[in-house]
């Protein structure tokens, strides 16, 4: 569990850095309309803090075919010598030689594409693959829709020679990276003139990535670190229980003349050469199961997988899980042996004055009271399940919530079902459509903050109050009221650090600036809580040419299909309104990959450590099972008794795991993954129910299993001890 | 009522579980009243033992966390309703209520011994058999054990006492002796 929780979050918390390091991600990207390279070139020498410097003509809308697909959507980078800003991670890089393309790795992997292979590319027909290359600055095709190929612009291709050598987008290295904004601010002010100026930094990459896969990737990451506590406090746990069922051999050592510190000594040595080579194995064993599904996500992402770099936490697991055994066997066989010989001989923790009357008779019943003559492991092995339990239940409240966060808009705060790309003015006509309860047009202004420029942020804008069609949950303040105010997004008052009575000053794409008061913070999903809701004036104000989309809602009981019909009658072209994660199937598959893997090691953790508990107590209780089989008890009676004692276990387990889930680990993943927004992890009547049916199934599997492997022993034997 | 004398170790217990049949030989053959005891599958072991053999231990061999009744009922849900109204005649008739409701580590060796003897005949098998049913009490709770296993055999049960004590096979039927591996009237 470990090693798959390791190799999870490790792989994906460092994802993007490290893709961004190896492709030497430039710290600015500029993108605007065509201008001749030396102009451009003049305005960026008269910047300071620039180390480095990349000019390329980026041509979209290119027709892209190979064997196993095609795209009329393609994105061709014409690249210069110099510093690239993708890395090379199979074949070559491109040397200047014609008739040779480098391809972006995810449409290598979407058409079956390998080095040396053919792709068609728009008019300058089939080019010779050279290399994959990932590049972080955008997600990997086909969760980005436009495949990337990048082809020398020494030689310029025969293909785009109509455009010149007029260059669109601008690469810049910070020589100093600290002081980003300085440079930003001096070159909005070069770049006056250019139209269509738009500037994306290494934050704000990230921040796209994370529009489109954050909230999954945040909710992963939580949940391995989640599991990883659990992890360690079910090894605490099942060290602790090892030792109680060598607590004879401990007071046979004393009564022979051990030191306390002998007898603690050897159990601490015992437990470091058990748990070492088994700590290996475990680790290596997740870290295998969850590579490939880590890998995946990773490549979708367009990031690189740690690799080696692994090795590191893998290793420094490995010492605290060795630390931890250790630990958790040397302190109750340190106490065991502190205790007088005989009292320890004796089994210190057993109660036979278990109450009558409190537990049902027969076989089952005799389980249950067999559990709680060994309270101590019973509590013990109880905590361990219970801390799976929680883990699953987790998951499954997870798993239910990206469905609801990919389908189901109302968990983003939005209450409108349908949008159309349709003048302001068409807003009235569509709200008298049957079946329409209300339509308004909805504005979307991308900026970023006035003070800090490297702060992507967007508005979104309503003639009037947001409220009946955009709610996300006030944390704090209050709605708008006027043009003047804005609510804006948790994530956003946390980078800017500003609270209801600050001001948010954006400055838009078109280069104007919008102020607004703000009255309040809003918990929301969308772009990790980076947006801020106001009213449209001011946004129109400063950018009077921004075209709205008119969002709809549908009548309680109104078929959304109608409302569709009638709205494509009027010329628009409706659209559903999904939740905020991608609608990728290829993701969602990997996702589902990777939580499979996780509900798979938890089943196993718990259904080893219900078989371990209930072998200990056959062994333990071997004379007892003997009298039963002696008696003519079939398996069947002996399966109901280990049953009773499994009971016994599960019945604390369950509400342990369902209370831990929902007041630990729930909130502690919705916050680590989600601090800016309110996420509804707490598992439901249903998971619950799901849950415990998986408890009682594995339950009755570890009853039958050791049953099973009780019967093989000759009932002579049983009675033989004591 | 049989008593099978021996040395400790010559083998007096192996008989008695080859007999009972929750042991099985290496060599040879067990019959029980005709039945090929050694041929049987372990299901059919298993019945032969819950309907026809009650065994008596020497260490009482009693669940310690059941009171007393619940040890004898225990073995009496095995079979069936009517064995568990058995099981409480057999309390009343061997004068262990007072015991019944108790834990067995609250209990004397003798009511040990004597709610092992309820146990072993709630199912009402043909043949009891006790592995040195005195040997881990004293004189005068040995002694009533062995006057309650004589009343058994007096009824229309037979009892296999395998003991070390010439006193106890003393008030054997037919005593029989194990040594050097071999069994002499």
């Amino acid at each position: 569990m470990i090693g798959t929780a390791v190799t999870l979050s490790f792989g994906l918390a460092t994802g993007f850095e490290r893709a961004a390091q190896r492709s030497d991600l430039p710290d600015v990207i500029a993108r605007f309309e065509p201008r001749t390279r030396d102009e451009v070139d003049r305005r960026v020498r008269s910047l300071a803090n620039v180390e480095d410097r990349s000019y390329r003509l980026e041509v979209e809308g290119i027709s892209l075919s190979a064997d196993g697909g095609s795209s009329n959507k393609g994105t061709v980078q014409l690249v210069p010598r110099g510093r690239r800003g993708y890395a090379v991670v199979d074949g070559r890089d491109l040397t200047g030689r014609s008739g040779e393309v480098v391809i972006e790795r995810g449409l290598a992997r979407e058409w079956d594409i390998e080095v040396g292979d053919r792709i068609g590319v728009d008019r300058l027909g089939t080019q010779r693959v050279a290399g994959l290359a990932v590049a972080p600055d955008d997600v990997a095709f086909p969760l980005a829709a436009n495949p990337r190929v990048y082809l020398p612009e020494t030689l310029i291709p025969a293909g785009f020679r109509d455009r010149g050598r007029s260059v669109n987008l601008a690469l810049l290295w910070a020589r100093d990276p600290s002081r980003l904004d300085e440079l930003l601010v001096q070159a909005r002010s070069q770049g006056f003139g250019l139209e269509n100026l738009r500037f994306v930094t290494r934050d704000g990459v990230r921040a796209l990535v994370d529009q489109i896969a954050g909230i999954v990737i945040g909710l992963l990451i939580a949940f391995s670190l989640a599991a990883l506590a659990t992890a360690g406090v079910m090894l605490g746990a099942s060290a602790r229980a090892d030792v109680q069922r060598r607590l004879t051999d401990i007071g046979v050592m004393r009564a022979v003349g051990f030191t306390r510190a002998g007898v603690a000594g050897g159990y601490a040595a015992d437990a470091a050469l058990v748990a070492l080579p088994a700590a290996v194995l475990g680790l290596l064993a997740g870290a295998l199961l969850a590579a490939s599904p880590s890998a995946r996500l990773l490549e979708i992402l367009n990031e690189l997988s740690p690799g080696g770099a692994l090795a590191l936490p893998l290793a420094g697991c490995l010492v605290a899980v060795v630390a931890l055994v250790v630990a958790a066997t040397t302190w109750p066989a340190w106490r065991a042996a502190s205790l007088p010989p005989a009292r320890v001989l004796r089994g210190m923790e057993i109660r036979h004055r278990v109450r009558r009357g409190r537990t049902p008779g027969g076989p089952f019943g005799l389980g249950l009271r067999l559990a709680l003559a060994r309270r101590t492991r019973t509590l013990a092995t109880a905590s361990v399940v219970a801390a799976a339990t929680a883990v699953v239940l987790l998951m499954l409240a997870l798993t239910s919530f990206l469905g609801r966060l990919q389908d189901d808009p109302g968990v983003v705060g939005k209450r409108y079902e349908l949008s159309a790309r349709l003048p302001a003015s068409a807003a009235r006509e569509v709200a008298g459509l049957p079946g329409v309860e209300d339509a308004a047009p909805r504005y979307v202004a991308d900026g970023v903050d006035s003070f800090a420029l490297g702060q992507p942020v967007r508005l979104v804008a309503f003639p009037g109050d947001h409220v009946p069609f955009e709610a996300p949950p006030l944390a704090e303040g209050r709605r708008v009221a006027s043009d003047r105010e804005a609510e804006v997004g948790q994530g956003l008052a946390d980078a800017l650090g500003v609270r209801p009575g600050g001001t948010l000053a954006v400055q838009l794409s078109s280069g104007a600036e919008a102020r607004f008061r703000v009255v309040g913070v809003v918990r929301t999903l969308d772009r990790e809580g980076r947006v801020a809701f106001v009213r449209s004036a001011r946004v129109l104000a400063a950018d009077p040419g921004l075209q709205p989309e008119v969002v709809i809602r549908v009548e309680d009981g109104a078929q959304t299909e109608q409302v569709q019909e009638r709205l494509l009658s009027l010329g628009a072209e409706p659209r559903a309104v999904g939740g905020a994660a991608p609608r990728n199937q290829a993701f969602l598959g990997v996702l589902a990959g990777v939580l499979r893997v996780v509900a798979l090691v938890n089943g196993l953790i718990c259904l080893y450590v219900l078989v371990q508990a209930l072998a200990v107590t056959a062994a333990e209780r071997r004379q007892t099972i003997a009298v039963l089989r002696a008696g003519g008890a079939r398996r069947a009676t002996v399966t109901t008794m280990l049953l009773g004692t499994a009971a016994a276990v599960l019945a604390l387990a369950a509400p342990l795991g369902v209370v831990a889930e929902r007041l630990v680990l729930g909130p502690a993943v919705a916050r680590l993954a989600a601090g800016y927004a309110s996420l509804p992890l707490g598992a439901g009547v249903v998971q619950v129910a799901l849950a415990v049916l998986g408890l009682a199934a594995i339950g009755a599997a570890a009853a039958a299993w050791v049953a099973r492997r009780v019967e093989r022993e000759p009932v002579a034997a049983g009675l033989r001890e004591g | 009522m049989v008593a099978i004398l021996g040395r400790s170790g010559s083998g007096k217990s192996t008989l008695l579980n080859l007999l009972g049949g929750i042991d099985r030989p290496d060599a040879g053959t067990v019959e029980v009243a005709g039945l090929p005891v050694h041929e049987l599958s372990e299901r059919r072991l298993t019945d032969f033992r819950r309907r026809h053999v009650g065994f008596v231990f020497q260490f009482f061999h009693l669940i310690p966390e059941l009171t007393g009744e619940e040890n004898v009922l225990m073995a009496a849900r095995l079979t069936g309703a009517a064995s568990v109204r058995h099981g409480h005649e057999l309390l009343d008739r061997l004068a262990l209520n007072g015991a019944a409701q108790r834990l067995p580590h609250t209990l004397s060796g003798g009511e040990q011994q004597r709610i092992a003897i309820a146990r072993a005949l709630v199912n009402q098998p043909s043949l009891i058999l006790a592995d040195e049913p005195t040997g881990n009490l004293d004189r005068a709770a040995g002694a009533a054990v062995l006057d309650t296993l004589r009343g058994i055999a007096d009824g229309d049960r037979a009892v296999v006492l395998a003991t070390h004590d010439r006193d106890a096979a003393a008030l054997a039927d037919r005593v029989l002796t194990v040594a050097d591996g071999r069994l002499r009237e």
